[in-house]
């Protein structure tokens, strides 16, 4: 898996628990991946909803102008699953040589 | 070593971001990306000092969105329209030269830069150029000074290719320049160079704005053309008897049809 997965993993991970607007999307990716700037996690965003993996809606936002809430689509959690098991596979074939 | 990043304000980040996804993404969706970080950039939790530390630099965020095959592809249509550009600024410039001889084929150039220009610039545009909203009251007052710029310059050369006129111009040259020659030179020399600028204003702003803008380009690059027309007509001609009396005929005859390509061509653009 590269790290790109990794991110991928990440961020349908964190629509798969609700639906979300985009600081708080990439907020906790930045933190989870501090080498990683904003702007490269909000591509890859961008790109999963290209790809039909999620969709989008303008809501009110907290006394401010509405914003832009994420959620996942049918493919996007299809795809989480995909991916889910691609990492259960990595750390087992990883554990296997003793990395713990 | 790292490279200092500059402190941004949140305006000068989303101006700079602007700026660098209008020029590399289609319309619609660098709109979409624009609306998508000023959420991003405006959030009250955001830190403004540590701006460009997370978000990155604001054309490097630009180009993480671009495509880049679509980008290179755009970016060599506008190199070959703009030298197409420069050499119809660099024809109207020659017309201060002193050095009066050009062969006649050469009045076709600025033609056939027009020629190329309109068809790949059209092509392009209205096979991956996007409208965005209604058509800008902008783009429509600057059409109108074009055309009636050009319409003006076509109208000042009638007069003075007119045999009447040119008959009464040798009787007095080489004493006398008359100043309604003086005129139609600055008309035809400034007003190409200018024309020639315009049209690239037209074709960035087709690209950042709204595809409708290259009617712009269109109407601009056929006003340079024809003023590059008329300047290598003007630096070939003997000004003799048999001349004077079909210049303004035989001039007309062209510059009509170019005129109305370019006219067509700026209704396709507005299409």
């Amino acid at each position: 898996m590269l790290k790109k997965d990794l991110l991928e993993l990440c961020l349908l991970q964190l629509l798969a628990g609700g639906d979300k607007y985009g600081y708080e999307v990439l907020a906790p990716l930045r933190t989870a991946f501090p080498d990683t700037q904003e702007s490269a996690i909000y591509a890859l965003l961008r790109g999963l909803g290209k790809s039909g993996l999620t969709s989008w809606y303008m809501a009110p936002g907290g006394g401010g102008p509405d914003r832009k809430y994420y959620r996942l689509t049918p493919e996007g959690r299809a795809r989480l699953e995909e991916l889910r098991a691609d990492w259960r596979n990595m750390r087992d074939a990883i554990a296997s040589f003793g990395v713990e | 070593m790292m490279k200092q990043q500059k402190p941004l304000t949140k305006e000068q980040y989303l101006k700079k971001f602007s700026r660098a996804v209008r020029w590399r993404l289609p319309p619609q969706e660098s709109e979409e990306a624009i609306a998508d970080y000023r959420e991003l950039i405006f959030q009250p939790e955001r830190d403004e000092s540590r701006l460009v530390e997370e978000l990155g630099e604001p054309v490097q965020a630009a180009h993480l969105l671009t495509d880049v095959k679509a980008y290179r592809r755009w970016l060599k249509i506008f190199a070959v329209l703009a030298f197409g550009l420069f050499l119809l600024a660099k024809w109207a410039w020659m017309g201060h030269s002193s050095f009066y001889f050009s062969f006649a084929d050469q009045w076709w150039y600025p033609v056939w830069v027009m020629a190329v220009g309109l068809a790949l610039s059209l092509y392009w545009f209205r096979r991956y150029g996007q409208k965005n909203g209604p058509l800008s009251k902008r783009l429509v007052l600057a059409l109108v000074v074009v055309l009636a710029f050009g319409a003006g310059t076509m109208a000042w050369n009638w007069y003075v290719f007119d045999s009447s006129f040119l008959d009464s111009y040798v009787e007095r040259y080489p004493l006398i320049i008359p100043w309604q020659v003086i005129l139609q030179r600055e008309l035809i020399i400034n007003g190409g160079m200018i024309c020639a600028l315009i049209a690239l204003a037209g074709l960035i702003l087709a690209k950042c704005y709204d595809r409708r803008w290259l009617a712009l380009y269109t109407l601009a690059v056929t006003v340079a053309a024809v003023c590059g027309f008329i300047i290598f007509f003007c630096r070939s001609i003997d000004i003799g008897y048999a001349v004077r009396s079909s210049a303004q005929s035989y001039l007309f005859a062209r510059l009509i049809p170019i005129g109305a390509a370019g006219l067509i061509g700026t209704g396709v653009a507005l299409c």
